[in-house]
C-alpha cells in the first residue's frame, strides 16, 4: 500500500469533524456524521480545518496533477500542469510553512542533481522528524482508535520523507545509506505503510549482498502480500542470480516474475523508465501490470549496469531477450 | 612484461631444459642468444603458435598507432578488419597446438563478442584448463607468474575479473581477482586494480582497506579514483574531497582524464603498460571504472565542482591541445 493523498486528507478531514461531534447526543451525532461525506467532496468548507488540513489538501490536488496526470500529458499541458501543480504547492506553504510534503515536493523540481536534491533530504530530515514528533504528540483525542489514527497521520510526512531519501540514495549510488535508511524507517513504521522495502531490496542487489537480503526478506515477511514477493524482490533476485552467473537460476526466476505479474512479458522488454512519483510511489493496485510497470521503473537501477552498446545495460539486455519480444519492441524503435 | 619477451623466455626455457641444468652464467647466455635469432630455437608448436599470436598481436597494436588520423567511420572499418585478422590468425595458432591458452584467450577477445558472452566463453575456457590441468594453485615458489607457461592462465583470471566487472558482476570479479592475487601476489597482470574499483562499487570499506595494505599503501591510479569513489557513495564528503584532491594532485591529467573520458581498445589480453600516475595510467583507469562511475550519477559533477578541479582539467586541456 502506498499513500493515497486524497485519502489521507479524508482522513483528516474526518478525524477533525468526528471531534467536533464529541460530547453531542449520539443520534443527532451519526446524522450529522452521515453528511460528512457529501460536505468533504462538495463542500469541503463548510467542514472544521485547520491551515494544516487545508494544505496538505492542496498537497493532494498538486499531486494528482504532478504524479498522475503530467506523466500522460502532452507537451503543450506539461507546461501547464507544471505550474498549477507548483502553484498549489506555494499556496499550501503559504498556508502552513511545515508543510513538509509540500516543501519536499516544491524541492524536487527546484534540485538541478540528483545530488542536490539528496542532499536536501539529509539535511533537514532530523528537522523534519522533530516537527512530526511534536505533532503527534499534541495529537488527542478521547477514542483510542482516533488518537492512533491521528499519530500515524502525523508522522506520515516523516516517513515520506525518509523513504524519498531512500530511494533518492540508489539513484545515487548509495545503497548503504539507502539500507539503513529503509531499516530506519521499518523501525519507526513496521506495517511498512511507504513500502521502502522495495527500495531496500534493490539496494542489497545493488550490494550483491545476498545474505543480507536472506536476512531481510526474513525480517519483513510478514509484510509480504498474497504470499507472494513483490516485483522489486523478484528483480533483485534475478540480478543476484545474473550477477553470480547463475543464469539457470535466473532464467527460473524472471519465469516466476513473469507468471506472477499480468502482461509482463511486454513491460519487461520495454523497461520504461518513469519519473519517480514526488509525492511518493504511485498508488497502484498490488500485483497489477502497473506495479510491475513501477519495479521495473526503479530497477533500471539494476537493469542498466555495465558496459553495453545497446544503452540498455547487462541484465536490461538479457531480460529482454529472455521476453522472446526483444525483437519486436526494437523493430518499433 | 611484453609478448615478445615472454617467448624469449619461453624459449630459452624450453631449451634449457632440453639441455639439462645449466648455470645461471650460461643461461644468461642462452638467453642471449634466443634473442639474436629467436626463430631458430622454436621446435615446439606451442612455442610456434605462441610466435604467430605475438607477432599478430604486434601487429594489432602498430595499427592502433594511426586510430587517431582516422575518423570514426575509418576507425571502425578498421578495427573490424584488424580483429577479424586477429581472429583468424588466433584459429591459424589453434590449429598448431589445439591447447595453447593464448590463442583461445586472444581468440575470444578478438571475437569482439557482447560483455555476457564474453564471460561465457572465458568461463568455458576457464572450466577447461581446470579440467585439463587441475585447479590454479600456488606454487611452491610462491608466485605463479614465475612460470612462464603459466602466464596464459593467469591471463584468463585477469581477463575473466575485468570481463565481471564489465558485465556488473562486482562480487565475482572481485573473487577471480583475489583468487589471482593469492596464486600471483607480485600480481603483475594488475588485478587489484580491477578488484579496486569493485570493493568501491560494492561499498565495501573494509576489504578496500585490506587491499591497500596488503600492497603497502603503495597506490595507483586505480586505487587513488576508487578511494574517492568509495567515500563518496559511503556519503563521507569531507573524505571523498581529501581523496579527489589527492587523485588530482598524484595522477597526471586526472582531472581532465576523469571529465573528458576516450575510447580504450580492447586489452590484447594485458592492460598497456603505464608509468605509475602517468596521464596514460590514468586514462586506463577511468576506462576501466566507467561502469562503476555511471553507477554514481552526479560523480563527475560533483567532481567538476569542488574546489579548482574543473578549472583544472580545462586548463590541462588547454596546455596540451587537447579538446573540451
Amino acid at each position: 500500500m502506498s499513500y493515497d493523498p486524497h485519502r489521507e486528507d479524508y482522513q483528516r478531514l474526518g478525524l477533525r469533524f468526528a471531534r467536533s461531534l464529541d460530547g453531542k447526543d449520539p443520534a443527532a451525532a451519526t446524522r450529522a456524521f452521515a453528511s460528512f461525506g457529501r460536505r468533504f467532496s462538495q463542500n469541503r468548507d463548510s467542514l472544521p480545518q485547520s491551515d494544516a488540513d487545508r494544505a496538505f489538501h492542496l498537497v493532494a490536488e498538486a499531486t494528482t496533477l504532478i504524479d498522475y496526470e503530467l506523466p500522460f500529458a502532452d507537451d503543450a499541458h506539461a507546461e501547464e500542469l507544471i505550474e498549477r501543480g507548483h502553484r498549489l504547492l506555494d499556496e499550501a506553504l503559504a498556508l502552513d510553512e511545515r508543510c513538509h510534503d509540500a516543501l519536499r515536493m516544491k524541492q524536487a523540481a527546484e534540485s538541478t542533481s540528483f545530488e542536490s536534491y539528496y542532499d536536501f533530504l539529509a539535511k533537514s530530515a532530523d528537522d523534519v522528524r522533530a516537527a512530526c514528533e511534536e505533532a503527534r504528540a499534541q495529537a488527542h483525542d478521547e477514542s483510542p482508535e482516533r488518537a492512533l489514527l491521528e499519530a500515524d497521520i502525523a508522522m506520515r510526512p516523516y516517513y515520506r520523507w525518509l523513504a524519498t531519501q531512500a530511494g533518492k540514495a540508489v539513484i545515487c549510488g548509495r545503497n548503504r545509506e539507502a539500507i539503513r535508511l529503509s531499516e530506519k524507517l521499518l523501525e519507526l513504521d513496521p506495517q511498512d505503510s511507504s513500502d521502502v522495502r522495495f527500495t531496500c531490496a534493490i539496494a542489497y542487489a545493488k550490494l550483491e549482498d545476498e545474505a543480507g537480503l536472506d536476512l531481510f526478506a526474513a525480517k519483513t515477511k510478514p509484510l509480504v502480500r498474497a504470499g507472494t514477493d513483490d516485483a522489486w524482490m523478484q528483480l533483485s533476485r534475478v540480478s543476484l542470480a545474473h550477477k553470480r552467473h547463475d543464469m539457470r537460476e535466473a532464467q527460473r526466476l524472471l519465469a516466476h516474475l513473469m507468471a506472477t505479474y499480468p502482461h509482463a512479458s511486454a513491460a519487461l522488454a520495454a523497461q520504461k523508465e518513469l519519473p519517480d512519483g514526488v509525492f511518493s510511489r504511485l498508488a497502484v493496485a498490488p500485483f497489477s501490470e502497473d506495479e510491475l510497470i513501477l519495479a521495473i521503473s526503479e530497477g533500471t537501477v539494476l537493469l542498466q549496469e555495465g558496459r553495453d552498446d545497446s544503452g540498455r545495460g547487462v541484465l536490461g539486455t538479457w531480460v529482454a531477450r529472455q521476453t522472446g519480444l526483444d525483437g519486436a519492441t526494437e523493430a518499433r524503435r | 612484461m611484453n609478448l615478445h619477451d615472454e617467448l624469449i623466455e619461453r624459449l630459452a626455457r624450453r631449451r634449457s631444459a632440453q639441455l639439462g641444468e645449466l648455470s645461471p652464467a650460461a643461461y644468461d647466455e642462452l638467453l642471449l642468444a634466443v634473442r639474436e635469432h629467436p626463430q631458430t630455437y622454436v621446435d615446439d608448436p606451442e612455442d610456434q603458435a605462441f610466435m604467430q599470436l605475438e607477432q599478430a598481436v604486434a601487429r594489432v597494436l602498430h595499427s592502433r598507432e594511426s586510430d587517431d588520423l582516422r575518423d570514426d567511420d575509418a576507425f571502425m572499418e578498421e578495427r573490424t578488419k584488424r580483429m577479424a585478422r586477429l581472429a583468424r590468425d588466433c584459429a591459424d595458432a589453434l590449429e598448431l597446438a589445439p591447447n595453447s591458452t593464448h590463442a583461445r584467450l586472444l581468440g575470444i577477445l578478438a571475437a569482439d563478442l557482447e560483455p555476457d558472452q564474453q564471460l561465457d566463453a572465458l568461463m568455458e575456457l576457464e572450466r577447461e584448463l581446470d579440467q585439463r590441468l587441475g585447479p590454479l594453485e600456488a606454487p611452491a615458489s610462491g608466485d605463479a607468474w614465475n612460470d612462464v607457461f603459466a602466464h596464459g592462465r593467469l591471463r584468463v583470471y585477469a581477463c575473466l575479473s575485468r570481463t565481471c566487472l564489465d558485465t556488473a558482476r562486482y562480487r565475482m570479479a572481485n573473487e577471480y581477482g583475489q583468487k589471482l592475487l593469492g596464486v600471483s601476489p607480485s600480481d603483475p597482470l594488475g588485478a587489484r586494480h580491477t578488484c579496486a574499483l569493485c570493493l568501491a562499487r560494492l561499498e565495501d570499506e573494509q576489504g578496500f582497506g585490506e587491499l591497500d595494505s596488503r600492497f603497502g599503501h603503495r597506490g595507483d591510479s586505480w586505487q587513488q579514483l576508487a578511494r574517492v569513489i568509495l567515500f563518496y557513495k559511503l556519503g563521507r564528503m569531507p573524505a571523498a574531497r581529501r581523496a579527489l584532491k589527492g587523485f588530482a594532485s598524484l595522477c597526471d591529467g586526472g582531472h581532465y582524464a576523469l571529465l573528458r573520458p576516450v575510447m580504450v581498445d580492447t586489452y590484447l589480453p594485458d592492460r598497456p603498460a603505464a608509468e605509475p600516475y602517468s596521464f596514460q595510467e590514468v586514462t586506463l583507469a577511468v576506462h576501466e571504472a566507467d561502469p562503476v562511475v555511471c553507477d554514481v550519477p552526479d560523480f563527475c559533477a560533483w567532481a567538476y565542482e569542488q574546489d579548482d578541479f574543473g578549472a583544472q582539467a580545462e586548463a590541462y586541456a588547454e596546455r596540451h591541445g587537447y579538446g573540451w
